[in-house]
């Protein structure tokens, strides 16, 4: 009873966040709903017992992927106002595969595939199974190759996006720190002759 | 917490995965060696990545006689198959990072430039060696993201940074429809072990015969992309336009080695049961890619795009060795590939050497004309290595193509063999106008070769290997079939 009060809590918010998400003027608003949004999901996960996949959406979802976000929108400068221009030019188009989307939701909603007695429940595992050492020992034994090399992955990555992204330019006025220790009094002073 | 006990037992057979470890650890410390550095003596990283690649070989060598040993449970898997593999890849790595030292000379970051191919290589390394889905995913990421960034190395020049954009977006598609299509595999199989995929799909039934070919299908359109076969070839000519010559010489060979092997494996392993039905797709991508290749590169004026093409049609002949399906198929594969190697890698040094001081000179089939005159040595080479991609009797490349040819039609795929035999034959006609420019045209302008005597061993080596392999085909074919002894 309370589990399922908890659940239309979180499922609850989370749409309602979902639409602030679509219907705020303000891209800075969006941001945040969204957040709000990630933060009710995470609550369902709780609800399932997952809790660290509850825990790692607020880690990367909030913590990292909605900061980027946040950061794109501060250096881009969104135009709300030219954003909504081409609107109704757009709606039809967009209207027709909403209503495809929804049509086919519906029409698996309604296939009995997904009814009450299809569906398995979840399972309370009971306070003895911690997921997060459960998923611990899997990855860190058995995965261990992939562990590895998803970690090298993330290095190539790392050094790829500095490689490409580091270049000095030329009208950049950088102190160099180097060459100014280096300099002699010869370099620099002129005996003028009065 | 302090009671876990871990489920598994310390990995064993460890040392069969040395030569990656190797590779892994030389490419941080390329990467960090490089920043203490000067620019002007970057070569030193190259000389380093390239050794390192060098002393892979006997480590890989001491481990040969591990016959489908298996380690960290199951996930790596090493057999005479991927001893040979890597043994070609490791040689086309080397033969790439030498020809990069020329070209890197002025550029700054040269360390991390040489620690992304050692990065691509290992890669590569595990693609060959992956024995699940998991491992099939990882590796071809990192080898993905590793050449994306080597595309885009020259940020200057903007076509470079267009080819790297094209490059990367069609990637990730192509792994985001590959992954789609391991999750239907793993869904019909609960499954994503290659040799428990391929046991368990002995057992399904009709309800998930359209699973698995979606599955099926969706692996195999990713695979054909890393391949460059039409009609997921689009990315091919631009990033091999763009790219940096040594990166173009790089993927042109070696992604396509660990792709083939990856391919064979998983086919061998994960999907027997249906091979009634992938013979069929296989056979459509390998018709398409060897009209596209051959039948486009008639109408290039660039030699890098040219030279795409051209890959994207050798691309579609190999595939005739997977349609085959057996031994001699895969033998093959195998075959080609060596001999491409030392055909591809050759054309391209002396490409790299036509490069002058100012800009982009030798890029241009026109460039060549009259070459003969003034530099018949390069000439010579560059004829033999044509003729050889041509596949004219007698060079290595109509043993690459007997090779497959003879293992198709001993299959029962006749017809195929036939046309295959047909754009063979329109193939050879713009290999046949580089000879023309060369051999026959007067020289439009001075030949600003740099002459630099590592380029030139290279170019002495393809060309001789090409010619020695043509000569006495026997013990690379006998090599590449004792190769797949335990595989099929």
């Amino acid at each position: 009873m309370l589990e399922s009060i908890f659940f239309y809590l979180f499922g609850g918010l989370a749409t309602i966040g979902a639409l602030l998400v679509v219907l705020s003027r303000n891209p800075m608003h969006s941001v945040m709903w969204l957040i709000f949004c990630f933060f009710n999901a995470a609550g369902l996960f709780f609800l399932l017992d997952a809790e660290f996949i509850g825990i790692i959406t607020i880690l990367i979802y909030v913590g990292a992927v909605m900061v980027l976000f946040i950061f794109v929108i501060i250096m881009l400068e969104v135009n709300v106002a030219r954003m909504r221009e081409g609107f109704l030019h757009h709606l039809p188009l967009g209207g027709m595969i909403a209503m495809l989307v929804f049509i086919e939701m519906a029409s698996a909603g309604f296939s009995g595939v997904f009814s009450a007695e299809q569906m398995g429940t979840a399972v309370h595992l009971g306070q003895e199974v911690n997921n997060t050492a459960e998923i611990g020992k899997e990855l860190y034994t058995h995965y261990l190759l992939g562990f590895e090399l998803a970690a090298i992955i993330l290095l190539a990555a790392l050094v790829g996006s500095v490689v490409l992204t580091i270049r000095s330019r030329k009208d950049a006025k950088y102190q160099n720190i180097p060459a100014q220790i280096a300099v002699k009094k010869s370099d620099r002073l002129r005996k003028v002759r009065m | 917490m302090s009671k876990i006990s871990f489920p598994y037992p310390f990995p064993e057979h460890l040392s069969i995965i040395v030569p990656e470890m190797f590779i892994a650890v030389m490419a941080m410390t390329v990467l960090l060696w490089s920043l203490f550095l000067p620019k002007e003596k970057n070569y030193i990283a190259a000389w380093m990545a390239a050794s390192a690649c060098a002393a892979a070989i006997p480590l890989l060598l001491s481990q040969a006689g591990a016959i489908g040993l298996t380690t960290f449970y199951g996930f790596f898997i090493l057999d005479a198959f991927a001893v040979y593999a890597k043994l070609i890849l490791l040689l086309t790595s080397i033969f790439a990072i030498v020809m990069s030292i020329d070209f890197m000379k002025k550029e700054a970051n040269a360390g991390e430039y040489y620690a992304m191919i050692l990065f691509a290589v290992l890669g590569m390394m595990f693609m060959i060696s992956a024995a699940n889905l998991v491992m099939m995913y990882l590796s071809m990421e990192l080898m993905a993201l590793s050449v994306y960034v080597l595309v885009a190395y020259q940020r200057e020049v903007v076509r470079s940074s267009e080819a790297a954009l094209k490059y990367f977006i069609l990637g990730s598609l192509a792994s985001g429809i590959m992954l789609y299509g391991m999750s239907f595999l793993y869904g019909v199989t609960g499954q994503f072990d290659f040799q428990a995929i391929g046991i368990a799909l002995q057992g399904v039934g009709h309800n998930g015969h359209l699973a698995v070919m979606v599955g099926m299908l969706f692996v195999i359109v990713g695979l054909a992309f890393k391949l460059s076969a039409a009609p997921f070839h689009m990315w091919t000519p631009d990033a091999y336009e763009g790219a940096p010559t040594p990166v173009t010489a790089f993927m042109s060979v070696a992604p396509k080695i660990a792709a083939f092997a990856l391919f064979i494996r998983f086919l061998v392993e994960a999907l027997p049961a249906v091979q009634h039905e992938y013979i069929p797709i296989l056979t459509g991508l390998a018709l398409l890619t060897m009209a596209v290749g051959n039948i486009a590169a008639i109408a290039q004026r660039n030699i890098k795009r040219m030279l795409a093409y051209s890959t994207i049609g050798h691309v579609g002949f190999a595939l005739l060795g997977l349609i085959a399906a057996n031994a001699d198929g895969y033998a093959g594969v195998l075959t080609y590939l060596t001999i491409y190697l030392f055909m591809n890698m050759g054309i391209f040094a002396i490409i790299i050497l036509m490069r002058g001081k100012d800009g982009f000179k030798g890029e241009l089939i026109d460039d060549y004309a009259g070459m003969s005159q003034k530099r018949p040595i390069y000439a010579l080479a560059m004829a033999l290595l044509l003729l050889s991609l041509a596949g004219i009797p007698f060079l290595g490349g109509f043993w690459a193509k007997y090779a497959v040819f003879i293992a198709a039609i001993e299959a029962g795929h006749v017809v195929l063999a036939l046309i295959a035999l047909l754009f063979s034959v329109v193939g050879a006609f713009y290999y046949l106008r580089i000879i023309k420019y060369i051999y026959f045209d007067q020289p439009r302008g001075e030949f600003e070769i740099s002459d630099n005597s590592t380029m030139q061993v290279i170019v002495t080596v393809c060309t001789i290997m090409v010619v020695v392999l043509g000569l006495f085909p026997g013990p690379l074919m006998e090599l590449c079939h004792q190769a797949l002894i335990g595989l099929v």
